[in-house]
Order: C-alpha cells, then structure tokens, then sequence
C-alpha cells in the first residue's frame, strides 16, 4: 500500500515539477526581446571548414548589426546546430533549433543533400528556411509556388553555373573533349546533369565519367584514364578540401598545365594555389562570391572579416554574412519580427546586396549572377558576372 | 592498353602496401586478443597528426616528423593499452568491440576538438614525380613501396625468431597454455598492441604527404578498409595479410579504372562478403584457427 502510494505521489509529483517548471520556461522565452536566428552548417567532418566560414560570416553580420542597435531596437540572438554535413544530423540539428531554442529563423545548410532533408522540417513547423549556400535546382524547384512556403534561397544556382562554366570552356578556351569528376552528392551529381544539359549546345562531348565520394585521397586511377582518353579539361563539381589532392596528384602523372580544371571547388584560395600551382593554371570556376570582388561593400566585408578573423573570408563567409543582412533586411522593410510577415516582405524586397539588387522570383529563388573566374599566373582574374532566369519546369 | 592496366596495378600495389602495413597491426592485435581493433585507424590518423604538428608548428624537417609522429603515437598507444587493451585479455567479445569504438570516438574528439574540424595542409614529403616504366609517380609511392617490403620482412623474421614473436604465436593459439608456462600474457599484449599501433602510425606519416590532407576523422576510413583486408586475410595471419592487401589495392585500382571511381569503397566489403560465403577463414588460412 505504502508502495502504491509512493508511486502515485511520485507521479503527481513529477507532473506539477514538468508545468512548473514549464510556465517560467515558455513565458520567458515569449517575453525574451530577441530575434531568435538558428545556423544549421557543417561545424565537424569532411565539409567542416564549410561551416566554420559559415558561422563566423554570420557571426560577423549579427554582430554589426547587434552593435548598431539590433533591427527595428531588438537585438538577433544566434544559435548554432552541427549538421556534420550529413542529412541525418541535419534533420536533428533543425529540429533542434526549432523545438528547444525555438527560433523562428534558420538559415542552413551548406551541402544541397542536407537542406533538401531540411525543408519538409521547415515547412512543417512553419518556421522561415533562408538557404545561404547550397546550389542543387531542387531546392527552389520545389519552393514558392513549386511547394514549400517557407524556403527562400539567397545563392545563386547550379543551372546557372554549370550554363556559365560549359559556355565559358567552350567559347573562349575552345575545349570540346571534357571528362567528369564530381562529388557524388546532391550538388555534385546536379551540376553535372545541367552541364550535360548545356553541354550539346556547345558541341562539347563527355569522354568519361566518375564521382568520388567525400573524404576519397587516391585520384590517380582516374587521372590515368583521363590522360589516356585525351579530354581537353575535367569538369570538377568538388569540395574545396578535396581541390588540393586532386591537383597535386594530377602533378605527379604529369597532366598538370595539360588538363584543365573547370568547374567549381574553391581554386581561387591562395592555400589551394599554392599546393599545385601548374595544375590549377588556367582552371576555371565559376562562384557566387570571391574577395577579389569589384565593389566597396564587398571590399569593406573583406577588410572587415579579415581584421576580425586574422584570414581572408571565403565564398560560404560571404553568403552567410550577406543572408544575415537579407534577413535583417526583410525584419526591418516587414516591421516586426513575425514569421509570417517577414516571409511577405522577402517576396517583394529588393534588397541591395555587394554583388548588386537581389529580388526573388515566385519559386523563393534570388536572381544572383555567378562570377567567372579563371586562374592567371596563380592569381584568380574575374571573367564577369552573369545572371539568367531560370526555365522552371512545368508542373 | 597493356601499360594502362601494368600501371593500374602499380598504383594497387602502392594503395595495397598502405593498407598492408595498417592492417597487420590490426591482425596482430586480434591475434593476442580475439578483438578487432576498431580504433586502428585512429592510429593511423594520429601518427598522421603528429607528423603535421611537428612540421607546421616545431618547423622540423620531414624525416624527423616521421619519428615525431610514431613516437607520439607510441605513448597513446602505451596510455591505452595499460588502462584499456591489457584488462580485455579473456574479457568477451563485445567488451572488445564496446572498448576500441570508445576509444575510436574519444581519439578521435580529442583531435578535432584540440586542433579544430577542419582540413589540414600536410606540406612534407618527396611529392616530385619521377618515371618509371613510362609512367611517373611521386617519389613517396616508392619510399612507401620499400617500408612495406621492409616492415613485413621484419615481421616475419620477428614472429618467427624473436622472443616476444614466439610468444605472440603462443598467445594467439592458446592463453591458458601461456599462463601455465609462465608467459606474461598482457604485457604480450600490451606490446603486441603498441607495435600495431606505431606501424598504424608509420603507415599514415608516410602516406601524408600524397594524400595531402589531414583531419580528425581520416582514420575511420582506414578501418573500414582493413576490416575486409584482415578477414581475407585470415585473423591473425601476417602473410595473409600482406597478400590481402594488395589484391585489394589492385582490385580497387582497377575498379576505379574501369567501372568507375564512385564503386572502389564497394571492392572491398564486395569482396569480404564472397571470402565469407566460401573460406570464412580467410584465402591464405589453411584452416579456421579460432
């Protein structure tokens, strides 16, 4: 009997201490005067220098503006999520941020696999997906009027990309014999599916195809191949971390100065220069953003992030810091912080951005240009800039 | 055509010795033990790192990295096995298994959370090519070539001749025999360990600099491709382990060749999943020995 009753007290017990403690928990999280703003990025794994940018490039940009009195007086609040750069822990890091930081804001993830797994969370909570960096058609082809509400992206995408790359290597390099090596992901497997796209307008030809998978060191296989069959350049949809490898090993066979590197994969860095700088001569790439941009707010972003961080900020620093802003942005032209009003204001803002006016159109995408760049005695030189509106299609 | 595929298999042998010289440590240690080792690679990984602090932060020279980065991870590997591999002796199977994958997350955690997440620059090491045949490679391959020829003859000779090799074979085929005749048993394995470990070390120093980049994580990649290695080549055999290696490191280079580089990772458990189904003793093993 004393046990029973024991048990039933604990229970009542443990019941009053849950809704105690609750109330002061929901009621301080309501009352709190803060934007609450979540960054789903890949903080460990192969893609952890990817996140690491990415929150510092947002970090920067709350903090301006937290300096500056906060949007419309209220201060953003940031929280941070590890999506290890795997859909899985994506998933779990947005949920995350959603049910025990309860922020209304997320702006996430880098690699295209994991914020295609995040958008049905996003939607489901009705909670504002801002995509920063990741370049898969997909995820705007399915937002807006394609399905998710609640997804914009602010980056430009691998459509364009491939476009700008296939057109560039054929017009003014003169290439027609290519070679695929990607990463086999969501970004690397698209971009080439919309280079094959475009590839025949050009009267370009894929004479071999391989994807490797992250984390793979040992290219030389490949590279064989590649000098056997002739191909003019390999067009590479790699990850940074994996540029380096790739050029030093095409050193050792011999193909460096002989096989161009097109594409994208971070061969701007100095670091990534300096490790083969005959392979990476001439390569190709085409980025949403680079330091050595032309315009003053760009520059100014450059000094700053430098000065602060002691190291030159990337591409994923740079969309991550102008997001921050976008969003800011947005909360100021909505005038409140709510959800829902800061989605209609993103619709119809035309927002200034380093790289030029940013609107979206009706499938949540911006109209960003791509920049072209080609290496040039170990420095990158810009080509140019250039945008196109995306042929969605039909339902 | 023909010097494609000579080429091919060169590149194998070179992929095959790296793996030869991480996994016949890992096969050692279950020999002593009847426990796979699944923190191998972390060994692996930090030999690797030692080597890379030594250069980029000590600014020592290449050749002193190397000893740098074994030597670093022989005091690991001696820390670990005092606290955790010795107590594992007659310990069941899944302690083992429970044990090394802790020690693998807790390795490797420690790294990325000392020296961060990213990707490090490995800038050491002979990268120049040279040719050979008619085709070129980084002078490294070679060197790595020649320690794989010279660490499994050295092997051989010492399980064969040597005090502690003798009581190695001993452990392997029977602890309570050992016990009897007055054979240390966990300081057999204590050893046994710490030389797996610094050859595990010894293999991710030298392969550093073609590899080029060095991360907290590397090494769970190195497990996964010696796990179907050791099972070929049959638990606790050292020969076999050689002859494993480089079937598998020619197999994947020409898998990577032919069908495509996204299949290589499957050569390995492909292959592990047929060695079960007919000689689940491994190719080189006359007969299961455990």
């Amino acid at each position: 009997m004393t046990h029973q009753f024991n048990r039933r007290m604990l229970c009542i017990s443990t019941a009053i201490l849950a809704i105690t403690g609750s109330v002061p928990f929901t009621a301080t999280a309501q009352a709190a005067d803060t934007i609450k703003l979540g960054i789903v990025a890949p903080m460990s794994g192969p893609n952890a220098r990817y996140g690491g940018f990415s929150l510092r490039g947002a970090e920067l940009a709350v903090k301006d503006i937290n300096d500056a009195g906060g949007v419309n007086g209220t201060k953003i609040q940031l929280f941070n999520a590890d999506s290890q750069g795997t859909p899985v822990e994506g998933v779990s890091a947005t949920r995350r941020l959603i049910d025990q930081e309860g922020v209304d804001f997320i702006i996430g993830d880098v690699s295209s696999s994991v914020t295609l797994a995040m958008q049905p969370v996003a939607e489901d909570a009705e909670v504002l997906l801002l995509n920063a960096a990741s370049s898969n058609p997909k995820i705007t082809y399915q937002a807006g009027v394609g399905g998710f509400k609640w997804t914009y992206r602010n980056y430009p995408t691998d459509e364009n990309r491939a476009l700008v790359v296939a057109k560039y290597a054929a017009e003014q390099r003169g290439f027609t014999k290519f070679a695929v090596l990607s990463v086999d992901s969501d970004y690397g497997r698209s971009a080439i599916t919309f280079t094959k796209k475009y590839l025949p307008e050009f009267k370009g030809q894929i004479l071999s195809e391989d994807y490797y998978k992250e984390g793979e060191v040992d290219f030389r296989s490949v590279l064989a191949k590649i000098r056997d069959n002739g191909a003019q350049a390999i067009i590479y949809y790699g990850l940074a971390d994996t540029t380096p490898i790739l050029a030093r090993q095409m050193v050792e066979l011999g193909i460096a100065g002989k096989v161009t590197l097109i594409g994208n994969g971070e061969f701007n860095t100095e670091k990534t220069i300096k490790s083969a700088p005959t392979a990476l001569e001439g390569a190709v790439e085409a980025a949403a953003w680079l330091p050595q941009f032309d315009s003053p707010a760009s520059k100014a972003f450059v000094e700053k992030f430098t000065t602060t961080y002691k190291e030159a900020p990337n591409n994923h620093a740079y969309v991550h810091w102008d997001t921050v802003n976008l969003l800011a942005a947005a909360i100021k032209q909505a005038g409140s912080a709510d959800k829902s009003k800061v989605r209609d204001a993103l619709s119809k803002i035309k927002y200034k951005s380093p790289v030029g006016d940013v609107t979206f159109d009706d499938h949540n995408q911006a109209r960003l240009p791509m920049i072209l760049l080609q290496i040039e005695k170990g420095v990158p030189s810009i080509k140019g800039a250039y945008s196109a509106d995306i042929q969605y299609p039909a339902k | 055509m023909l010097s494609t595929v000579l080429e091919q298999v060169v590149n194998g042998i070179v992929t095959g010795s790296v793996y030869a010289i991480v996994a016949v440590g890992m096969t050692m240690i279950f020999g002593v033990l009847r426990a796979i080792n699944f923190a191998h690679g972390e060994y692996y990984m930090l030999g690797t790192f030692g080597a890379w602090f030594a250069i980029d932060y000590l600014g020592l020279s290449y050749e002193a990295s190397i000893v740098v980065g074994v030597l670093a991870t022989i005091v690991v590997a001696y820390v670990v096995g005092q606290l955790v591999m010795r107590r594992m002796v007659g310990a069941p199977a899944e302690s083992g298994v429970l044990a090394t994958l802790g020690i693998a997350l807790i390795l490797q955690n420690t790294v990325i959370f000392v020296f961060g997440g990213g990707y490090k620059f490995f800038s050491g090491g002979y990268i120049e090519p040279i040719s050979i045949f008619g085709f070129s490679l980084a002078q490294q391959r070679i060197l790595i070539l020649v320690v794989c020829l010279v660490v499994f003859v050295g092997l051989e000779l010492m399980v064969t001749y040597s005090r502690l090799g003798m009581a190695m074979r001993a452990v392997s085929q029977n602890v309570e025999c050992c016990e009897v005749v007055g054979i240390d048993v966990p300081q057999v394995v204590l050893r046994t360990f710490i030389l797996g470990a610094a050859l595990a070390a010894l293999s991710g120093v030298l392969t550093a600099p073609v590899n080029v980049s060095v991360y907290g994580g590397m090494g769970e990649l190195i497990t996964f491709k010696t796990l179907p290695i050791i099972i070929m080549g049959g638990l606790g055999n050292v020969r076999g382990t050689f002859f494993a290696a480089m079937i598998l490191g020619i197999a994947e280079s020409l898998v990577a060749t032919y069908v495509g580089l996204q299949f290589r990772d499957t050569v390995g458990f492909a292959t592990l999943i047929l060695v079960l189904m007919w000689r689940p003793h491994g190719l080189f093993s006359t007969q299961a020995r455990f």
